[in-house]
C-alpha cells in the first residue's frame, strides 16, 4: 500500500516551478524546502531497501546468503591461525590491534567504493525519475544519491565479519564487543566520506554556468556527448559463429565494463607468466604462476559471462542463429585462452622439467577450460541475466576453491560437475525467456 | 505466409493471448488493431520466437517457428516497438552485423542497406553509435533492420510510431513493394488512420481474442499517397534539406 503521507504532500507543495529555481532561492526558503522533503525521500529510501531484497527470489537470497557464507567462512579461516599465534607472542592487545588495522583498510574500501558510485551517478546522471524536474533542492537530491551509492559499501561488512569471528576467543568479549562496534561505526562514517569525497570530485569536472550552483550544474548537465563517427562498417560474407566473434570484439572494445573484464584477464594472464621470473624457491614462482592462471581463467569466464550479457534480447532471439552459433562465438575465446595458456607457460616455464612442465600444463590448461566452459555455460544459458551468470559463477568458483582447501583435489570435482550441470540447459537456449 | 494456429499465451494466471488464429498470404498486409493491453505485442513476439507460446503453432512460410526456429528466422523479419540493439555499434556497423547473421552476400546487403537509410533520412547519421539516437531515428534503424533481406514473413509492432512524415511515407512504401513482391506482412498499431492506409484486411483484438475481422471494402479505399498536411510538411522538408 502507498502511503500518501503529510511529508509528501508538504514537499509537492514546496513547487518551485512558477518562481525561482530552488537552487537560487533564499536560505530560509531552501531550508524549508529541505524539511518538507525530508520525509518522502527517507520514505523511498525505505521503500528502495525493502523493494530490492523483495526483488531478489528465494534461490538468489540462498546463493547470495551462501556466498556471503563463503567469503566470510574463507577469511576466517585464513585469518585465525595468524591471530592465534598474535595472540602467544603479543596478548590480546596485539590481536586487537592487528583486527583494528584490517577494519581500517576495508572501511577505507567501503569509502573508495562509495566515492566511485556518487562521483559516477554524478556524473553521468542519476538513477530514477527526471529528478529536476521536481521541486526537490538538488542538496537533497544529492544526499539521496550518496545514500544509495552507500549501500555498496555495506557488503564489506561480510569479510569485515570474517575477521572479526576470527578474533573471537582470543581476546575478551567486551573487547570483541568493541571491535564491532567500530567496525560498523568506520564503515558508516567512511562510506560517508567515501561519498562526500566522490562529490567533490564529479563537481570539480563538472561544467560551471553562471548563476548555478556546481552541484545543479551536475544533475542538470545534458550528458548528450559530442556527435563522433566510428570507423565505416565491414560487410562482408561470414558465418553467424564468425560474425558474432568480430561483434564481440567490437563490444569489447566500446563498452568499459567489458572491457575492463577483458583487460584483468589479459593482466593476470601476464602476471602468471612473468610470475617464472620471481626471486626465491622455484615451489614460490610455480604456485604463484598456478593461482595467477586460476585468477586469469576466472577473468576470463566473467568476460564471456558479461559478454553474453551484452547481447540485448530481441536482437539475438529474432535473428536466425542457433545454439552452436551463440554458444561456439564464446567457446572459442576459452579455446584461445587454454591456447595461450599452455603456450606461454610451456615459454615462461623453463625451470621445469619436462615431467613436470607437462603435468603444469594439463592442470592448468583444464582448470582454463573448465573454468572458461562454465562462463560461457553460464553466459548462455542464463542470458539475458549476466549479473545472476557472474553470481552463480563466483559461487561455483568459491565452492570449488574451498572444496580444494579442505580436501586436496576435491575442486576438480566441484568444478566439472558444475560445467556438466551448466550444460544440461543448453539444449533449451532457443526457449529461454526474457526476464 | 504466415499461419497461426490456436496460440495461446498466459503471464502468470493472467491470459495475454486466447487461442487466436489467423493466416497471412503471400502478398497481404494484414493490419491488427487493439486496445492497449488487447495481447497484440504478445501475439506479434510469440509468432517472432521471442516468447515461447502456452499452446498452438506457428508457421513461418512453412516452417514451423518453435520446432526448426534458426529456419524460421531466416524466412521472418520483426519489428519490435520497442527496438533494441547493441548500442554501442554505428547503425552502418549493427546493419553489417545483421546482415552477416542472416548470410546476405555483403555488396548487395549493403547497397540495399544504404539506399533503406537514405530514403528514411538516416543516412548522415550512420557512422555514429546506435545510444546517440533519437526515438524515431532507432525506429527507423529497426525497421531497416528488419526489411534489409526482404523477408517471407514480416512482424510489425507500432513500427512507424515515432516516424517523421517523410519517413512514414517510405517505409509504407517499402511495405506495399514487399507486399507486392509476395510478403505477408503482420502489421499492428492503434493508430487507425495507419492501417486504414496501408493494409488489406485487418483483424481486432480484444482481451487476447480476435473478436472481429475486417475486409477493405469495410473502410473504403482512403487515398494511398500523403494527405494534404503530408504534403505541406513534405514541401516544407523538401525546401530545408534541397
Amino acid at each position: 500500500m502507498v502511503a500518501w503521507g503529510r511529508g509528501a504532500r508538504k514537499g509537492a507543495r514546496k513547487s518551485g516551478c512558477g518562481g525561482e529555481p530552488l537552487w537560487i532561492e533564499s536560505m530560509s526558503s531552501m531550508t524549508r524546502a529541505r524539511d518538507a522533503t525530508e520525509a518522502p525521500f527517507r520514505d523511498l529510501e525505505r521503500r528502495l531497501t525493502r523493494r530490492r531484497w523483495a526483488q531478489l527470489d528465494l534461490r538468489l537470497r540462498v546463493e547470495l546468503v551462501a556466498l556471503a557464507l563463503i567469503v566470510s567462512g574463507f577469511l576466517f579461516w585464513q585469518a585465525r591461525a595468524p591471530l592465534d599465534g598474535l595472540a602467544h607472542r603479543g596478548g590480546p592487545p596485539a590481536v586487537v590491534l592487528a583486527v583494528a588495522v584490517v577494519q581500517v583498510i576495508l572501511a577505507a574500501l567501503a569509502g573508495v567504493l562509495a566515492a566511485t558510485r556518487h562521483a559516477r551517478a554524478l556524473r553521468v546522471g542519476p538513477p530514477g525519475p527526471e529528478w529536476l524536474a521536481l521541486p526537490v533542492a538538488p542538496e537533497r537530491l544529492a544526499r539521496h544519491l550518496a545514500w544509495d551509492a552507500r549501500q555498496a559499501g555495506w557488503a564489506i561488512g561480510v569479510p569485515a565479519a570474517g575477521v572479526l569471528a576470527a578474533a573471537v576467543g582470543l581476546i575478551p568479549a567486551a573487547w570483541e564487543l568493541a571491535l564491532v562496534a567500530g567496525s560498523a561505526w568506520l564503515l558508516s562514517v567512511s562510506s560517508r566520506l567515501g561519498a562526500a569525497v566522490g562529490q567533490a570530485w564529479a563537481l570539480g569536472a563538472a561544467e560551471r554556468r553562471p548563476g548555478i550552483t556546481p552541484l545543479a550544474c551536475a544533475l542538470g548537465a545534458t550528458s548528450r556527448p559530442r556527435r563522433h563517427r566510428l570507423r565505416a562498417a565491414t560487410w562482408s560474407r561470414t558465418s553467424p559463429l564468425w560474425a558474432l566473434v568480430r561483434k564481440d570484439i567490437q563490444l569489447t572494445g566500446r563498452l568499459s565494463a567489458v572491457a575492463r573484464k577483458a583487460a584483468t584477464a589479459a593482466m593476470l594472464w601476464a602476471l602468471a607468466l612473468l610470475a617464472w621470473g620471481l626471486p626465491g624457491e622455484p615451489a614460490l614462482r610455480h604456485s604463484a604462476a598456478f593461482v595467477l592462471t586460476l585468477l586469469a581463467a576466472a577473468s576470463l569466464a566473467e568476460w564471456l559471462a558479461v559478454l553474453s550479457g551484452a547481447d540485448p534480447f530481441a536482437v539475438l532471439r529474432g535473428l536466425p542463429v542457433g545454439l552452436a552459433a551463440v554458444w561456439g562465438a564464446r567457446f572459442a575465446w576459452a579455446l584461445l585462452g587454454l591456447v595461450l595458456v599452455v603456450v606461454g607457460h610451456a615459454m615462461a616455464a623453463r625451470e621445469l622439467s619436462t615431467h613436470a612442465l607437462q603435468v603444469f600444463l594439463v592442470w592448468s590448461g583444464a582448470a582454463t577450460l573448465g573454468v572458461a566452459t562454465l562462463g560461457v555455460n553460464y553466459g548462455v544459458t542464463l542470458f539475458p541475466r549476466a549479473d545472476l551468470a557472474q553470481r552463480l559463477l563466483g559461487l561455483a568458483l568459491g565452492l570449488a576453491v574451498a572444496a580444494s582447501i579442505m580436501i586436496p583435489l576435491s575442486g576438480w570435482v566441484v568444478l566439472w560437475m558444475a560445467v556438466i550441470h551448466s550444460a544440461r540447459r543448453l539444449t533449451h537456449w532457443h526457449r529461454l525467456e526474457e526476464a | 505466409m504466415l499461419r497461426v494456429s490456436t496460440l495461446t499465451r498466459r503471464y502468470g494466471a493472467r491470459v495475454a493471448v486466447q487461442d487466436v488464429s489467423l493466416v497471412i498470404a503471400s502478398g497481404e498486409i494484414l493490419g491488427l488493431l487493439g486496445a492497449n493491453g488487447a495481447g497484440k505485442t504478445t501475439l506479434i513476439r510469440a509468432a517472432a520466437g521471442l516468447l515461447p507460446p502456452d499452446a498452438g503453432t506457428i508457421e513461418v512460410a512453412g516452417v514451423n517457428l518453435w520446432d526448426q526456429p534458426v529456419e524460421a528466422r531466416r524466412r521472418l523479419g520483426y519489428a519490435a516497438e520497442e527496438p533494441s540493439f547493441y548500442e554501442e555499434l554505428s547503425a552502418d556497423e549493427y546493419l553489417a552485423f545483421v546482415a552477416a547473421v542472416r548470410g546476405m552476400e555483403p555488396k548487395g546487403a549493403r547497397e540495399r542497406a544504404h539506399a533503406l537509410l537514405e530514403r528514411l533520412g538516416l543516412e548522415d547519421r550512420c557512422g555514429e553509435p546506435v545510444h546517440r539516437f533519437s526515438h524515431g531515428m532507432r525506429k527507423k534503424l529497426s525497421f531497416v533492420a528488419t526489411v534489409l533481406h526482404r523477408p517471407a514473413v514480416l512482424l510489425c509492432d507500432e513500427a512507424l510510431e515515432g516516424f517523421d512524415a517523410a519517413g512514414a511515407l517510405e517505409a509504407k512504401s517499402e511495405l506495399r513493394s514487399l507486399a507486392a513482391a509476395g510478403s505477408a506482412v503482420l502489421f499492428s498499431s492503434h493508430v487507425t488512420e495507419a492501417i486504414e492506409r496501408l493494409c488489406d484486411r485487418v483483424v481486432v483484438l480484444h482481451g487476447g481474442r480476435i473478436v472481429r475481422q475486417l475486409e477493405r471494402a469495410h473502410w473504403g479505399a482512403p487515398e494511398r499517397g500523403p494527405s494534404p498536411l503530408e504534403r505541406e510538411f513534405l514541401t516544407v522538408a523538401a525546401g530545408a534539406n534541397p
